[in-house]
């Protein structure tokens, strides 16, 4: 029990930090896209280890279903897969040695603030949807507008309407 | 008495008027500057009687411990600064009273004799305008009973004669002239702030009785009172043209020649004159070392101006360097603590001279002619006046029982008796040359055989005639009242000065010599220029030399002019160096072109890429989370 | 058994990985992806600290999951209003590489 977890949680750490690497190394925008696609799948692999089920089926239906979908459709949009060859800008140095930086102020910090010995627990689906309708009920209704705010918002700007010249 | 302060109020009040509405107004408002000023002299007799009929009881009235002489004062709170109070104050005392009666009555005759004068120029309103302030600014200054107002009034009458002298600013010359006059006597003004102020320094107000009485309790140290004198005869040099500024007078002539009249013997010159009179304590303290030193000055003055009006052939200039001459007699009488003296010479100079230049102004103002040297008989076609010039030419050479004989005399008197011989010899001579040259320009340009182009030229019109003809008078008969006649009156110097016995003191050897000098010397004009005796190319021959400097002026111009041009303007191109090195380039451009460059350089980071923000902010936050960590552990 | 520190340990490493992304790619497209990946560490971590951590210090009834189901929300609002930008500007300017749109160029 206690190797297998830890064989799944590397082997999904692996894929997830992979797929990232995939993304934003790779120089074609379609395997970074599936790069995506992995990285977003084995997160919710992550998420069954953490006992989270139901946000790891969020997370397939929503990232890896919605959200690659539409990433696909942008980049045919944009004509991204005419020139796979994308190439990265010229602070690329910079960015890696932010990036490199934060993780080294990150790791310590973590280090030094988590307590080490604790169980990862399960909440039950219906402990989850109490929460989610009674405690968090308002925001759970504003976050349902900023969807419909945005929803519309994205038909807006997209669309080539009448008005534009 | 109480209303005196109206005198200069009444001129103040006329030149605004004239410049905003003078076309309004009859005679583009010269009527009303006329009126103005006769209204001054009118109050001048209203204070005059005021004065005399008011004793040491009155109110307001004192007897200054200083002059010996009553006095009355009036002041009005002006404002406050700090500590310091500052008044409007007028002090009426014989010197105050005589300076108005002199500045109003010939300010009267030479607006008069303007309105003829001026008629026809296209700045009519203007030319009164300034006069009416001229005239007030002097008002001003001869009633102030403070320096700090004298001061201001006495920029006035900087300001107006800068104003005058340059009245045709079309000419380069009268510009010039302008520039020069305000310019020198700035330099005067200077030491004249600086004196005022280190009075100020000592006394702690600006009152001229408590410097006085400063200087007089000992409370004002020795060198101080020194040092304040020398620096208010230093503006008084500068007003009143004594060598070594003396150079800007002449020039003064370039201005219309009834504005030379009024500089000459009432509103610009006297003013230093004035100064010193009004300031004697200050002179008298101690030692009274100051007055040797305007003695010196004043008799240098004198020798030098009167034989430069020796060689002059302008008629004008004849006259300016003739004011010039007896200023500097003035100031010799001052430093030989004839108080009277001065005084008195100043008023009878003042009306001869105002008489000299209207005359040569009519003279002018008829044939267009300014040298002697081309004028001549002048008195078969301008004989009125051919007559009022030779009343005043020989009132001031000193010719007996004329104005000018008797005031002469009280000058010489004074260096007499408290000056060594050296002084006496040499205030002969320039008494001396003083009538000589007097002779030669009145028989020069009105005696003789008329020089052809001259004989259609017709006399003063009746405008111009009739103030000649009343300071004709004056000039001739003021003498009298020096005299120390039966009954109440004393004479001019015991109501001036000491109010105890200080009157007319004829020294009956001096004023013989005198006479018989003044006599000789318009003997030998009639005898050159009349008869024409031809020993004076004889002399010019012989001393070339001489002559030749003493018609160049010494020559200060050109040694003026030479230092302007090494050492000022040198200097100048030294401070302008700095000056657009130092202050404009590094001071002022400099953080500019810093910032500029500094903008640029800044402007580089505003990419306009979205990816370069980022990075900024994910700079940023890894910065923050290293700081918060740091002080957290 | 994982312990909740490599579970950060995974999401500070995606984390960054997903940052430098951002920074370093020319097309828009790729630059939301990975904030994408930004966001997925955070849910990880969350998800992490919520599970292990619930009980304890205060933290209660699973939040960090309900806060997780907010950020995907908001994830999916976010990456459709970005897309719709992301259309217009090709459109406009016939291109999605963020170095050649420096409109705000100083």
């Amino acid at each position: 029990m206690l190797t297998v977890s830890w064989f799944v949680f590397v082997l999904l750490a692996v894929l997830t930090l992979g797929g990232a690497l995939g993304v934003v190394l790779t120089r074609n925008v379609v395997h970074a896209a599936l790069a995506l696609l992995l990285s977003l799948l084995a997160t919710a692999g992550v998420y069954l280890v953490l006992f989270a089920e139901f946000l790891a089926l969020v997370q397939v239906l929503i990232y890896g279903g919605a959200v690659t979908i539409v990433v696909v459709f942008a980049l045919m949009l944009t004509r991204g897969g005419d020139y796979p060859r994308i190439s990265d800008n010229k602070q690329w140095p910079l960015a890696a040695a932010a990036a490199v930086g934060l993780l080294a102020v990150l790791v310590p910090a973590f280090l030094i603030n988590t307590p080490e010995d604790t169980q990862a627990q399960s909440p039950a689906f219906s402990e989850l949807a109490n929460s989610l309708f009674t405690r968090w009920a308002i925001p759970f209704e504003i976050a349902s507008l900023v969807l419909l705010v945005a929803l519309v918002g994205a038909i807006i700007i997209a669309r080539s309407g009448r008005d534009e010249g | 008495m109480d209303w005196a302060w109206l005198i200069p109020v009444f001129c103040f009040a006329a030149a605004p008027v004239i410049v905003v509405a003078g076309r309004f107004l009859p005679g583009k408002g010269a009527s009303l500057s006329v009126l103005a000023i006769a209204g001054g002299f009118a109050m001048f007799w209203v204070v005059l009687a005021g004065f005399l009929g008011a004793g040491p009881a009155s109110n307001d009235c004192f007897t200054s411990v200083d002059t010996r002489a009553l006095t009355c004062a009036f002041s009005l709170s002006w404002f406050q600064a700090g500590d310091v109070q500052f008044f409007w104050g007028i002090v009426i005392d014989p010197l105050a009273v005589v300076m108005l009666g002199l500045v109003t009555f010939v300010a009267l005759l030479v607006q008069i004799y303007s309105l003829g004068y001026m008629h026809g120029d296209p700045r009519f309103g203007w030319y009164f305008a300034v006069h009416s302030l001229f005239a007030a600014a002097m008002l001003t200054l001869v009633l102030a009973d403070n320096f700090l107002l004298l001061y201001v009034a006495w920029e006035l009458v900087g300001i107006c004669s800068y104003l005058l002298i340059g009245f045709w600013h079309e000419r380069p010359a009268a510009k010039e002239a302008a520039k020069k006059a305000f310019i020198v006597t700035r330099i005067g003004d200077v030491g004249l702030l600086v004196g005022i102020l280190l009075l100020w320094r000592e006394v702690g107000s600006f009152s001229m009785a408590d410097a006085f009485d400063a200087a007089r309790t000992g409370a004002m140290s020795e060198g101080v009172a020194t040092a304040a004198a020398l620096l208010l005869f230093l503006g008084a040099m500068g007003k009143s043209a004594q060598v070594p500024f003396h150079v800007w007078l002449p020039d003064a002539m370039e201005g219309p020649t009834p504005v030379s009249a009024l500089i000459h013997a009432a509103t610009m010159v006297v003013a230093g004159v004035y100064l010193v009179a009004r300031a004697f304590p200050i002179f008298q303290a101690y030692d009274a070392d100051p007055l040797l030193v305007v003695a010196i000055v004043g008799l240098v003055t004198a020798l030098m101006a009167a034989s430069i009006a020796l060689a002059a052939t302008d008629l004008k200039r004849i006259l300016a360097y003739s004011t010039i001459s007896h200023l500097g007699l003035m100031m010799l009488s001052l430093g030989a603590f004839g108080y009277t003296a001065a005084v008195f010479h100043l008023l009878a100079h003042g009306f001869a001279k105002a008489l000299l230049f209207l005359a040569a102004g009519s003279v002018l103002h008829s044939t267009g002619e300014q040298d002697i040297r081309r004028m001549g008989g002048l008195r078969r076609v301008m004989p009125l006046t051919a007559l009022v010039f030779s009343v005043g030419a020989l009132s001031l050479g000193g010719i007996p029982i004329l104005a000018g004989y008797w005031s002469k005399e009280e000058v010489l008197a004074a260096v007499g008796y408290h000056r060594n011989a050296a002084f006496l010899v040499f205030a002969l001579l320039a008494s001396f040359l003083s009538a000589l040259y007097m002779a030669r320009a009145m028989f020069a340009a009105f005696f003789g055989a008329t020089k052809p182009g001259l004989e259609q030229v017709r006399d003063a019109p009746a405008l111009m005639a009739w103030p000649m003809v009343l300071l004709a008078v004056l000039a001739a008969g003021f003498g009298w009242v020096s005299f120390n006649w039966p009954g109440a009156y004393d004479g001019l110097g015991t109501f001036l000065f000491f109010g105890q016995a200080h009157g007319f003191k004829f020294t009956w050897w001096l004023g013989i010599l005198s006479a018989i000098l003044a006599i000789i010397a318009f003997a030998l004009a009639v005898l050159v220029y009349v008869r024409g005796a031809d020993f004076h190319h004889a002399a010019r021959a012989r001393f070339a030399l001489v002559i030749r400097v003493v018609e160049n002026k010494y020559y200060f111009d050109e040694v003026y002019q030479w230092t302007v041009d090494r050492v000022v303007l040198a200097f100048s191109g030294l401070v302008a160096l700095f000056d657009r090195a130092v202050v404009n380039d590094l001071a002022v451009n400099g953080p500019a072109h810093f910032i500029r460059r500094l903008g640029f350089a800044l402007r580089l980071h505003v990419t306009g890429h979205v990816y370069s923000y980022a990075l900024g902010m994910a700079l940023g936050t890894v910065g923050l989370a290293i700081f918060w960590w740091l002080r957290s552990t | 058994m994982p312990s909740l520190f490599h579970f950060q340990l995974l999401s500070a490493a995606l984390f960054v990985i997903g940052m430098y992304g951002v920074l370093s790619r020319r097309s828009a497209v790729l630059i939301v992806m990975s904030i994408e990946l930004m966001l997925n560490a955070v849910n990880i971590n969350l998800i992490a600290a919520a599970s292990h951590l619930n009980g304890i210090g205060g933290f209660i009834r699973f939040d960090g999951h309900v806060i997780a189901i907010f950020v995907i929300t908001i994830a999916a609002a976010e990456l459709g209003l970005a897309l719709a930008i992301i259309l217009r500007i090709y459109r406009n300017r016939q291109t999605v590489n963020v170095d050649e749109i420096d409109l705000m160029r100083g």
